[in-house]
């Protein structure tokens, strides 16, 4: 839940980035902090392999400045997509305000995309959350490499088979060139707050 | 096919395999040499470039010595201090400032940062309200460290000095000889002779004093400390053998155990969600018994523990 300081009149929330390994999530952080670098309250901080793989998280904080007369924080996590970190998965998911599910549009990727989101769905009803409650943006992404002649999932083929039950709102996107990226973030947010407002009456 | 229809599949295949590799998908670009490499095997009658094999399994040769080095990847098991500053500040999700700072510590040695958990620990142990509890888990990550010697060195150091009170002194005797018991190791922690110790058949009593603890509501706080478990199978080759792991630490009712990757097949029947419906509960004072649900599981990369499970479970009830 989010931290809420009334004598403060501060605002923290969290969002958080989910998909199979290597599906780009520290690319779309890499880009957000590149792109709003005036909304970035400090440095984007990651814990990699040599690998490039998240080890545990990237993290960016944001300020969205006043809304409601409440300065308003948002931090960005990634999780480690690779299936062996479970445990930091979980850790990093606690108290989440809001989720984008990044996909990977690459075809040979399909099975990691669904177990990825079931691996999601399942953290999250540990905590007592419901994927279907919780704030959930949904990004395909990779689309760039279609031109480049690699096998692709066609957009409707992976909101069948994750977004089928969900339908919440989905964007392609290559977090590369930045297309779709804040697109993505600016739903979640929106969602987060819609989200907040009604579970606080704020 | 003709030759320029393979030589064009092929040279489709090797690109792709490129990329996948050039994107981290290892896997996934080993398969695709590989049924590269097959469709040139396969029509090697029509081929007259007799180095396209040869340059496949050259790629794959320095794909697979890519894949072993991600695999034995020694993760930089110390992170940098920013990293464990947001560790430390943003895992902690208590309100209040002493039991936050207490997970925040919990949080730093769950990520594996025990020197940085064990500096704060140290202050820790200076706040009232916690301080028996980070002593505890100041010799929680001693043993994590692999360096016991050093948590007994500690534990006489608080004998002599007095800054435990003899109660809480005996408490954090009792939780580490546990330890050491358990561990097998044949050390006699120094005892203060004023404290009379709980008799060992006193545990059911000890158990008695804390309130019933009905099956869904059951506190974390009232959760004591335990040292070891013993779980009974119920499926798998070993079906109805109870084996006992000693407990590498604990928060509240969240019991993490490192199990041997020799137990493989164990592991597997141990799933995320899956109901342990008879669990053996060891503290130092008692034994008693229970429910767990297993609550996450992952393989160690690194360390002294490498190839080890990290399993969490969550103690449900208690009988
Ligand atoms: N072509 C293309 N490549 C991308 C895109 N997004 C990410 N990548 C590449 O995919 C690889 C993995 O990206 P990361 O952002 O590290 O993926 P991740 O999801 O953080 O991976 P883990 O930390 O292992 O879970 C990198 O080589 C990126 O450059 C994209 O939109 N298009
Ligand atoms: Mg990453």
């Amino acid at each position: 839940m989010a931290n809420i300081n009334l004598k403060k009149r501060e605002i923290e929330c969290k969002i958080v980035y989910y998909g199979p390994g290597r599906c780009g999530k520290t690319t779309n952080l890499e880009y957000i902090f590149k792109t709003f670098r005036k909304q970035a309250i400090g440095e984007m901080v990651s814990a990699n392999t040599e690998g490039d793989r998240t080890l545990f998280f990237d993290f960016l904080p944001l300020g969205l400045g006043k809304i409601k007369g409440y300065d308003v924080r948002l931090q960005l996590y990634t999780v480690p997509g690779q299936v062996k970190y479970s445990s930091t998965r979980k850790m990093v998911l606690r108290e989440v305000d809001g989720l984008v599910f990044v996909a990977d549009s690459i075809k040979v990727r399909r099975k990691a995309n669904i177990e990825s989101l079931r691996d999601l769905h399942q953290n999250l009803k540990e905590y007592g959350l419901s994927i279907a409650k919780v704030p959930l943006v949904m990004q395909h992404n990779k689309r760039d490499l279609g031109k480049q002649g690699i096998p692709l999932l066609p957009v409707e083929q992976m909101e069948r088979d994750l977004n089928r039950q969900l339908k919440v709102p989905f964007f392609p996107a290559s977090a590369i060139k930045g297309q779709g990226v804040g697109d993505t973030l600016k739903t979640c947010i929106k969602l987060t707050l819609q989200s907040m407002k009604k579970q606080l009456g704020w | 096919m003709n030759e320029e229809d393979v030589k064009k599949k092929v040279k489709l295949y090797i690109q792709e395999a490129d990329l996948y590799q050039s994107q981290g998908l290892l896997n996934e670009a080993k398969e695709t040499y590989l049924s590269a490499g097959k469709l040139v095997k396969k029509h090697e009658s029509v081929l007259k470039n007799k180095n396209l094999l040869k340059m496949i399994s050259k790629k794959l040769q320095a794909l697979k010595g890519k894949i072993d080095r991600v695999e034995n990847e020694p993760e930089t098991v110390n992170l940098p201090k920013n990293v464990q500053d947001i560790i430390k500040n943003k895992f902690a999700f208590s309100q209040n400032d002493d039991t936050g700072a207490l997970e925040g510590a919990i949080a730093l040695a769950k990520f594996g940062q025990f020197e940085a958990a064990l500096g704060e620990f140290n202050e820790l142990i200076n706040r009232d309200s916690i301080r028996v509890e980070a002593a505890k888990n100041i010799i929680r990550c001693h043993k994590a460290l692999d360096t016991i010697d050093d948590a007994v060195a500690v534990y006489q150091e608080w004998f002599d000095s007095d800054f435990f009170t003899p109660d809480q002194l005996n408490k954090l005797r009792v939780f580490f000889q546990g330890i050491l018991d358990g561990q097998g190791i044949d050390i006699k922690l120094s005892e203060k002779p004023d404290i009379a110790k709980p008799p060992l058949n006193d545990a059911a009593e000890s158990e008695a004093e804390t309130p019933e603890i009905a099956d869904s509501e059951l506190d974390e706080e009232e959760i004591i400390d335990i040292s070891s478990v013993g779980i009974t199978l119920n499926e798998g080759p070993k079906k109805g053998e109870t084996i006992e792991y000693d407990v590498s630490f604990q928060a509240g009712s969240v019991i993490n155990l490192l199990i041997s990757s020799d137990d493989k097949a164990f592991m597997e029947t141990l799933r995320t969600g899956v109901m342990l419906n008879e669990v053996q509960f060891y503290s130092p004072i008692a034994m008693f018994n229970g429910r767990a649900v297993v609550s996450s599981k992952s393989e160690i990369e690194s360390g002294p523990k490498q190839g080890y499970y990290s399993l969490d479970i969550k103690v449900v009830s208690i009988l």
